[in-house]
C-alpha cells in the first residue's frame, strides 16, 4: 500500500520531465543550433532516411549497413521511442582517433590534432602502427549518449566529446601514458571540460536539454570505460557476464546528493528537505514519530517530525520513477544547465555531476573468442531486459551466426533492439512472455573483444 | 519539399527477387546488378504528381530472407501501400506468394493497396511463371498487377505511381481516414501550412505570438537551404 502511493505521487511528479521537449529551455529557442538534429554519422542516412526513421508507429531497427564498417567490426542498431519526443534522443559516436604530440614545445594548442580514422574498413591498417610511437598514439572510441528533455546536449556532446579527450590526453602524452590513472583522469576532464564547453556555449547557440553518457575506450591494451548516466555496459566473456560500468539515479547517489542539500541548503530553496522519509509527511503528524534517512545512513531511525519536514524530499519515488526534486531521474551527464523545478526558480544542476566512473578492463591479459563481446546499451534496452537475459539472447544469437561474417554483430545488435522494443499488439509495445516493451529510444553496440587481443 | 501527401509503402517478396533494385531504380533511376543482402529495413524516397498534388512516397525495402521476417512483419502495419514481389524466372518465389499475402493481411490494416510485381521481365528466356499465372494471382485475390524490370527500368515508375493512384482515389472516396497515420498516409506541410495560418489567425493578436514562437525552435531541422517561414508578427 504504501509503495503504491509513494509511486501514484512519483507518477504525477515525474509527469513533469516526462512531457519531454514541452519543457525544452524557452530562452535558448532563437538561437542557432550548435550541430543540427541527425543520427549517428556512421550510420550514412540521407535526409529522407532520418525522416522514416523517426516512424514512431513502425519504429524501424536501424543497422549499421554492410558498407560502413566500424573498427573491430561494431555492431549497432538503434530504435526511436513510441511517441514521448519527436526525434530519437540517444546519439553515438565510434571512431578511431589519433592523438598527436603538440608541435611548438609547451604551448597548449587550443584545437585538438585529432585525425578521424574512422573511414578505414574494420580499423585495417591502424594496427600496423605502433600505436605509441614517436608521432602520438591511437585509441578506439565508441560512444553512447541518452538526451532528455530536447536532443541538443546529446548531439553536441556525440560530436566533442572525443576532441575533448584528445585535448586531455595530449596533456599526459609526454608523461608516460601507461599509467592507467593518467588516462582515467584524462577521459574524467574530457567529461568536465565538455560540460563546461556547454554552458559556455549555450549563450550563443540553443544547446537543449542534457544526456548521459558512456564511453568505451581501448589504448594500450587497455579497455576504459567511462559512464555518467544510467546507460550500461557489460562485458560477456565465454557466456559469463562482467558489468562494465553502475548506473547513477536518485536512488543510487541518495547519500551524494542528501550531503549536498545539507551543506547548501539554499541549493533546495526552502521548498524541498534533504532528509527522507517512506511517504509524505502530514501535516497532522507534526510531533509524531516517523521513520526517516539523511545522508549518513543506509538503514533507518525515527525522529520527531517538524515543520520543517513538511516540505517536499529532495528524492522521491521508487526505481524508475525516483526524482530528484521531482523533476530527473538521472543524477550524472552533460548539460541541463537551464533544468530548473517545475515553477519556480530551483535550479537542478548543482545536484547532477558530470563526473564519469571509470572502470578498467585489462583486454589484452585476457583470450577472447569470437563470441566475447562488450554490450553497450542506453536505458531503453535495460529496463526491460536483465544482464542475463541479454547475455543469453547476444550469446544464443552468435552461436548461430558463421564466425568469420563480420557482419554478425550487428545482427546481433539488431535482435537485442528487436527483443527490447517488442511487437506492437492492441495493448502497446510487448516482449517475451507478455511483458511491456520499452517505449523509450533504445541504442546498443555489440564489440567483439577478440580484435583487441591482436592490436599491437 | 513541400509535399500534399505523403504516402508509406512497404516492398515485401522472397530474397533476391530484386526488390532494393526496383528501389533504387525508382529513386535513382539507376540500375545496381550486385546488391548488398537487405538485412533489416532500408528507406528511399521520391516525389511523384498525381492530380496536380505533390506526393511523397516514402518506401521502405525489407529484407527477404526467413531469419528476418519477424523483424520485417512489425512493419506492416502503418503502410498505405505495399509491393509484393516475386522474379519470373523463378517458380518458387512465385510459389510463396500466398505465405507474404497471408502474412501482409494479418499484419497490415485492411485498406493497403498491394501491388504484385512480376520483375526481371528483361530475361524473357529464363521464364519459369507466365504473365497469365500472375494475372490470374492477382485477380482471384484482388490485387493490381504488373511486370517489371529493375534492370531497363521497364514499368518501375508505372508500378509505384499506379500503386499511389490507387491509395488517392481510396483517399477521395473516403476510405481512408487520412487523420489516422497509423494508415500510413500523413498530410503535408502543403496542408499543414494553410491550417497553422488558420489557427494562428483564429488563434487572436494576444496570444499569436506567444503561441508559435517558443513551438517554432521544437520543429525538426530542416534539410539545407531551406527555411520555416518567421513566425506571424504580433500587432502592436
Amino acid at each position: 500500500m504504501l509503495t503504491r502511493v509513494k509511486s501514484a505521487v512519483a507518477n504525477f511528479m515525474g509527469g513533469i520531465m516526462a512531457g519531454g521537449s514541452s519543457g525544452e529551455n524557452v530562452s535558448g529557442c532563437d538561437l542557432p543550433l550548435k550541430f543540427p538534429y541527425m543520427r549517428p554519422e556512421f550510420l550514412g542516412l540521407s535526409q529522407d532516411e532520418i525522416e522514416c526513421s523517426a516512424d514512431h508507429i513502425s519504429r524501424p531497427i536501424l543497422i549499421l549497413k554492410e558498407t560502413k564498417r566500424l573498427p573491430w567490426a561494431t555492431g549497432y542498431a538503434e530504435v526511436i521511442n513510441a511517441g514521448k519526443s519527436a526525434l530519437n534522443e540517444d546519439q553515438a559516436c565510434c571512431e578511431v582517433v589519433e592523438v598527436k604530440k603538440r608541435t611548438g614545445g609547451s604551448t597548449p594548442s587550443r584545437t585538438p590534432t585529432a585525425k578521424r580514422r574512422s573511414s578505414l574498413p574494420n580499423g585495417e591498417g591502424v594496427g600496423l602502427r605502433d600505436s605509441a610511437d614517436a608521432d602520438g598514439l591511437l585509441f578506439h572510441y565508441w560512444a553512447l549518449f541518452d538526451g532528455h528533455a530536447g536532443s541538443g546536449a546529446a548531439v553536441v556532446a556525440s560530436r566533442l566529446l572525443q576532441h575533448h579527450l584528445v585535448e586531455q590526453l595530449q596533456e599526459v602524452l609526454e608523461k608516460k601514458v601507461e599509467h592507467e590513472s593518467l588516462v582515467v583522469g584524462a577521459l574524467e576532464n574530457a567529461f568536465k571540460e565538455m560540460d563546461a564547453q556547454i554552458e559556455r556555449e549555450k549563450s550563443v547557440y540553443n544547446i537543449s536539454g542534457g544526456c548521459t553518457a558512456l564511453v568505451a575506450v581501448f589504448l594500450l591494451g587497455k579497455l576504459y570505460m567511462a559512464n555518467a548516466g544510467d546507460s550500461r555496459a557489460i562485458i560477456i566473456r565465454s557466456g559469463e557476464v562482467i558489468p562494465m560500468s553502475t548506473e547513477f539515479t536518485p536512488e543510487s547517489e541518495r547519500q551524494r546528493l542528501q550531503f549536498l542539500g545539507y551543506m547548501q541548503p539554499h541549493l533546495l530553496g526552502n521548498e524541498f528537505t534533504h532528509l527522507e522519509f517512506p511517504r509524505r509527511v502530514q501535516r497532522k503528524e507534526v510531533g509524531k514519530r516517523m521513520l526517516y534517512r539523511d545522508f549518513t545512513m543506509n538503514g533507518w531511525a525515527y525522529k520527531t517530525i517538524e515543520d520543517e519536514d513538511l516540505k517536499f524530499p529532495l528524492i522521491y519515488g521508487e526505481g524508475k520513477k525516483a526524482r530528484v526534486m521531482a523533476t530527473i531521474g538521472v543524477t550524472r551527464g552533460l548539460g541541463d544547465h537551464d533544468l530548473k523545478v517545475h515553477d519556480s526558480n530551483i535550479y537542478i544542476k548543482p545536484f547532477l555531476s558530470c563526473c564519469p566512473e571509470v572502470k578498467v578492463y585489462p583486454l589484452t591479459q585476457y583470450e577472447h573468442g569470437a563470441d566475447d563481446v562488450l554490450v553497450m546499451g542506453s536505458d531503453g534496452l535495460w529496463d526491460v531486459l536483465s544482464n542475463e537475459e541479454v547475455s543469453e539472447a547476444v550469446t544464443g544469437f552468435l552461436a548461430n551466426c558463421d564466425p568469420d561474417d563480420l557482419h554478425r554483430y550487428t545482427m546481433a545488435a539488431q535482435d537485442l533492439v528487436m527483443r527490447a522494443r517488442g511487437v506492437l499488439k492492441d495493448r502497446g509495445w510487448r516482449i517475451s512472455n507478455d511483458r511491456l516493451g520499452s517505449g523509450d529510444d533504445i541504442s546498443v553496440y555489440i564489440i567483439p573483444l577478440l580484435h583487441g587481443n591482436r592490436q599491437p | 519539399m513541400a509535399y500534399a501527401y505523403l504516402f508509406k509503402y512497404i516492398i515485401i517478396g522472397d530474397t533476391g527477387v530484386g526488390k532494393s533494385c526496383l528501389l533504387l531504380q525508382f529513386t535513382d533511376k539507376r540500375f545496381q546488378p550486385v546488391h548488398d543482402l537487405t538485412i533489416g529495413v532500408e528507406f528511399g524516397a521520391r516525389m511523384i504528381t498525381i492530380d496536380g498534388k505533390q506526393i511523397k512516397l516514402q518506401i521502405w525495402d525489407t529484407a527477404g530472407q526467413e531469419s528476418f521476417r519477424s523483424i520485417t512483419r512489425s512493419y506492416y502495419r502503418g503502410a498505405a501501400g505495399a509491393l509484393l514481389v516475386y522474379d519470373i524466372t523463378r517458380r518458387d518465389t512465385f510459389n510463396h506468394l500466398t505465405t507474404w499475402l497471408e502474412d501482409a493481411r494479418q499484419h497490415s490494416n485492411s485498406n493497403m493497396v498491394i501491388m504484385l510485381i512480376g520483375n526481371k521481365s528483361d530475361l524473357e528466356s529464363r521464364r519459369e511463371v507466365k504473365k497469365e499465372e500472375g494475372e490470374a494471382f492477382a485477380r482471384e485475390h484482388g490485387l493490381i498487377f504488373m511486370e517489371t524490370s529493375a534492370k531497363t527500368a521497364s514499368n518501375v515508375e508505372e508500378a509505384f505511381i499506379n500503386t499511389a493512384k490507387e491509395i488517392y482515389e481510396k483517399i477521395q472516396e473516403g476510405v481512408f481516414d487520412i487523420n489516422n497515420e497509423a494508415n500510413g498516409i500523413k498530410i503535408g506541410p502543403q496542408h499543414a501550412a494553410t491550417n497553422a495560418m488558420l489557427s494562428s489567425s483564429q488563434g487572436g493578436q494576444q496570444a499569436g505570438g506567444l503561441l508559435l514562437s517558443p513551438s517554432f525552435c521544437l520543429y525538426p531541422p530542416l534539410p539545407a537551404g531551406l527555411t520555416y517561414p518567421p513566425p506571424p508578427q504580433t500587432s502592436p
